[in-house]
């Protein structure tokens, strides 16, 4: 007898598998998730926030293209405080460049993209930042800025509301089968090593760049191959609109603004397991040169941190390279094609598009479990419902700006006054126990995420795990020092000027004036770090061998 | 403008040898480029917490483990100062807190152990008298207190780390928490702002009896944020004692630290009062130097650029924060005479991969002579009347060792007599 019992597991905790969760409670269908992170912790939350309006694919990828057309509609209903309305503009600044616009313009029509020639002067009046290198503007009212983890938070929270359960820092370690067809998980605590098991009619698979290693639990092969994407965070937005180059899509052509920041974005390069993500200098070099050929203020601006995250293209067989491969998605039906029932994986695809693949593999195993409920995810909005919690990213309202009408608000004490992050809004977070390092936190309240990169609100943070939690004082020193350390592995990558400055005084603090080295030297003799690098056992990436 | 010699720096290091030429009867003016966020962090002068940046073990006599460090490393700079700099500036200095209105304690022999708001044991040396009750060396049990709304000290996650800690667990460690008398838990106040309300009587008297009921053990000694007053700190800690009926010490917390803006606005004040002339908020950016000595500096001041000429100059900035040196993504430079520091192939080569390690880039400073002068590839100095303190040394990287204010004061009053000797 397994532990618990449930209708579907879904595998993976990013876009798709909140997104196949919340699909399959809106069918009726009990469900429940496991994530062998955080939520939001692998490629959904490494994105680089650019709600695709689909000019980045209409030449290359039509298919994909107009998939984000209406997925990016239908975004904007359902999905309305996750989404930033900044449009966005593909501009030219070379003559290639300017050779692909007729194929550009071409492709937007194709797909049904609105996309309107501007002339430089006006646009350089919307967006005073605009290289002079700039020669051609499109503007294409339909890119925007997508919050990727309140895309999954508002996703998992409504399944959650309908029943669903949902279990962070639980890995799949192994299925249980009754003849051909899986009959349930086996599934190990990340932190505690407690295994338990869940029974269940059906699997499915949604964890992306990782879904090769759960397949292969079921001697199954999914090829999926991990491409690492370096991105560099500045501390200003720079520009109101999201800025494509209006070339064939390459390295270092988007920069995307988001809340408070500026995220340049993208290289790509093939890497042998989806954790394994090294920043490489001159891919943070690259990413400053080429934004800076499309907006001035890249190179002067300051760099906060440069972070990695990876993509899941799934190898549709064809000879295709990288950013050559189809960003489009496959379900794929392992009743079918391997005799193994009751397991379907969904590969490939992008956040933009997580709704439209948790729709099809929903509708692939509701039909399988007899279910004929229809899809409603495109038309039931993720916060339906009034409560606090939905109103988390509405903070300029609450934090004593003037109101119009009535009294004026007192500014309010902020726990992360970098990104202005209320004590309350952590507090939340505090109690829920799929919480469970500092690190998630941040996910889901932005704290620690700008200028100072933790150095203030880490403190706070551990005082909040000794009196919201009641941990002990080495669990919750160890969870500021391990807070720090990753916003540190950002950091060093961008490593001159204000953010140099900033790493001294940081250093400062924690060492001197708290003298935290030593207190964690209590648990971790000297040198401390080494042989926690990585995190990934050898035979992990030798399982994955070369793509 | 023409003055005697000319001192560069916001932090410890300038202000004392700016008074180190005061006393000596010389005619300093102290360029302060502004404020430096290290400003807001100084609390005590920690002279040699450890003999390294890794070792556990903490150094009791900070003057005998500066001896031994200088015949173990004699490139460290407090070998490049020598101990009698020290020993004097630190007498210096201890001198002119008191005629400053300060009331601090503390010797060279001996390290005190006080406790961090993390509840970290912290060895350190010189000390203002609030926080003195904290040492660990003595054995009444600790109730450290914090206030409803007040993130920047958590008496809970202190004692948490302290009960475990010290001693081998086996003193009492507790936390209380109390309520502020008129003060809106929902409404921002830093620490600055309570600093202001315990300098009303009124306000003291009643969080005093709100701690007197809360605290049980009437031998315990009461761990406070350092938020005891802003100006006249001495009055409202005593006082403070005598409401709440138990000794009492202040802890350092997140900035602002009220600790780092009473000790240097009111020695930068003092300085003033008694006949020091300061540029205010002026970045120096260039030296012109001709024949091997430097001609005049250039000021960037409030809309203009202005040159200052002296006889001797004294290089004393802290570190990259206050702009001892300018990093770009490749080539760190000093900000006066553009002299190459350091050439990285990658930033990321600049720092270690933990936070927690000595980090490489903290090193980076001229490489410089005996007498502290800035010296070129070939040992010759870049400028004969140029003297260097502070964080524009190579090698000085007190973080690990904790040595920030030893350090500072050294090598500030070596330079200051080697400016004088110029």
């Amino acid at each position: 007898m397994p532990d618990t019992s449930t209708g579907v597991v879904v595998i993976g905790g990013g876009s798709t598998g909140a997104g196949v969760l919340r699909d399959l409670t809106l069918r009726g269908i009990d469900a429940i998730l496991v994530e062998k992170g955080d939520l939001a912790s692998g490629t959904t939350g490494r994105s680089h926030g650019l709600l695709h309006s689909g000019g980045r694919y209409c030449v290359n990828d039509l298919a994909a293209a107009i998939e984000c057309v209406e997925e990016g509609r239908i975004l904007r209903r359902i999905a309305r405080t996750t989404v930033e309305d900044t449009g966005g503009y593909f501009v030219s600044v070379s003559e290639e460049d300017e050779a692909w616009e007729p194929r550009f313009v071409e492709g937007c029509q194709k797909a049904g993209i609105t996309c309107e020639r501007i002339p430089v002067e006006e646009a350089r009046r919307r967006e005073p930042a605009l290289s002079t290198h700039v020669r051609t503007v499109f503007w294409v009212p339909e890119d925007g800025h997508l919050d990727p983890f309140y895309l999954v938070v508002g996703n998992v929270e409504s399944a959650r509301r309908r029943g669903a359960q949902i279990r962070t820092y639980t890995e799949v370690i192994g299925f249980t089968r009754n003849g051909n067809r899986i009959s349930g998980v086996l599934t190990r605590d990340a932190v505690t090593g407690e295994e338990t098991s869940i029974g269940c009619q059906a699997v499915i698979n949604a964890t992306g760049a990782w879904s090769g290693f759960v397949a292969r639990l079921l001697d199954v092969e999914v090829k999926v191959v991990p491409v690492k994407g370096v991105m560099v965070v500045l501390s200003r937005r720079l520009a109101h609109a999201a800025i494509n180059r209006c070339h064939k899509p390459g390295d270092g052509d988007i920069v995307v603004p988001g809340l408070s920041v500026a995220i340049l974005g993208t290289t790509a390069v093939k890497v042998p397991h989806p954790e394994v993500l090294p920043i490489e200098w001159n891919e943070v070099q690259l990413l400053i040169d080429e934004g800076a050929k499309m907006l001035d203020g890249v190179t002067t601006a300051r760099a906060m941190r440069a972070y990695a995250g990876v993509r899941p293209l799934y190898d549709l067989g064809a000879e295709a390279e990288g950013r050559e491969m189809s960003r489009n998605f496959a379900v794929i039906d392992h009743e079918e094609r391997d005799g193994i029932a009751g397991f379907t994986s969904i590969v490939g695809g992008k956040v933009t598009t997580y709704r439209l693949m948790a729709e099809r593999v929903t509708d692939l195993v509701a039909r399988r479990l007899g279910v004929t409920t229809a899809c409603t995810t495109a038309e039931v909005p993720l916060n339906d419902r009034d409560d606090e919690m939905d109103q988390l990213r509405h903070r300029p309202a609450q934090l004593g700006m003037p109101k119009p009408h009535g009294e004026e608000l007192a500014l309010q004490p902020l726990l992360c006054e970098c990104e202005l992050v209320r004590p309350q809004d952590v507090e939340t977070w505090m109690k829920d126990p799929a919480v469970r390092t500092l690190e998630d936190i941040r996910r889901r309240t932005r704290s620690g995420m700008g200028p100072c990169q933790a150095a203030i609100c880490s403190y706070r943070l551990a005082g909040r795990m000794v009196t919201d939690r009641g941990v002990d004082g080495r669990t919750a020193t160890r969870a500021m020092a391990d807070f720090l350390e990753t916003r540190w592995r950002g950091v060093r990558h961008v490593f001159w000027g204000s953010q140099l400055r900033q790493a001294q005084v940081t250093a400062a603090l924690h060492l001197e004036l708290f003298n935290v080295d030593r207190q964690l030297q209590e648990y971790f003799p000297p040198p401390l770090g080494e042989g926690q690098g990585g995190g990934v056992p050898a035979e992990a990436v030798e399982a994955v061998g070369q793509p | 403008m023409k003055a005697d010699i000319a001192v560069v720096g916001s932090g410890l290091t300038a202000l004392v040898a700016t008074r180190t030429l005061q006393k000596a009867g010389r005619n300093p003016v102290l360029i302060w480029p502004g404020l430096s966020s290290l400003y807001f962090l100084y609390a005590t002068v920690d002279v040699l917490g450890y003999m390294n940046a890794t070792t556990a073990q903490p150094v009791e006599e900070p003057v005998t483990g500066v001896r031994q460090l200088i015949a173990d490393n004699p490139d460290h700079p407090y070998a490049r100062a020598g101990v009698a700099a020290l020993q004097d500036g630190s007498n210096l200095l201890l001198d002119w807190l008191r005629e400053a209105g300060f009331n601090w304690q503390g010797t060279l022999a001996r390290n005190l152990l006080l406790p961090t708001a993390t509840g970290t044991p912290k060895p350190t040396c010189l000390v203002p008298t609030s926080m003195l009750a904290g040492d660990l060396q003595r054995v009444e049990p600790i109730v450290f207190c914090g206030f409803d709304g007040y993130q920047d000290f958590i008496p809970e996650l202190a004692a948490a780390n302290l009960a475990r800690g010290w001693n081998g667990g086996h003193r009492t460690v507790t936390a209380v928490r109390v309520s502020l008398p008129g003060v809106k838990p929902d409404r921002l106040f830093t620490s600055i702002d309570l600093a202001r309300s315990f300098e009303d009587a009124t306000f003291r008297r009643d969080v005093a009896d709100r701690l007197r009921r809360t605290v049980k053990d009437d031998g315990a000694r009461l761990g406070m944020p350092a938020v005891l007053g802003l100006t006249h700190d001495n009055d409202v800690h005593a006082e403070f004692e005598k409401e709440t009926g138990h000794p009492v010490f202040e802890i350092p917390t997140v900035p602002p630290s009220v600790l780092g803006l009473r000790l240097f606005d009111r020695l930068r004040r003092h300085l003033q009062e008694t006949g020091v002339e300061m540029i205010w908020a002026a970045p120096a950016h260039d030296a012109e130097v001709a024949n091997g000595r430097c001609l005049r500096i250039h000021l960037k001041s409030a809309g203009r650029e202005q040159p200052v000429e002296a006889r001797a100059y004294i290089l004393a900035l802290e570190d990259a924060v206050d702009g001892a040196w300018r990093a770009g993504a490749h080539t760190v430079r000093d900000p006066f005479f553009h002299y190459v520091l350091a050439q990285h192939a990658t930033p990321a080569e600049r720092t270690d991969e933990s936070l927690f390690q000595p980090q490489p880039f903290a090193t980076i400073g001229y490489p410089v002579s005996d007498r502290l002068q800035p010296i070129d590839k070939n040992g010759s100095p870049l400028a004969a009347n140029v003297f260097v303190a502070g964080g524009g040394i190579a090698g000085y990287d007190p973080t690990g060792i904790k040595a920030r204010g030893g350090m500072a004061i050294a090598t500030g009053y070596r330079a200051a007599q080697e400016a004088m000797a110029a």
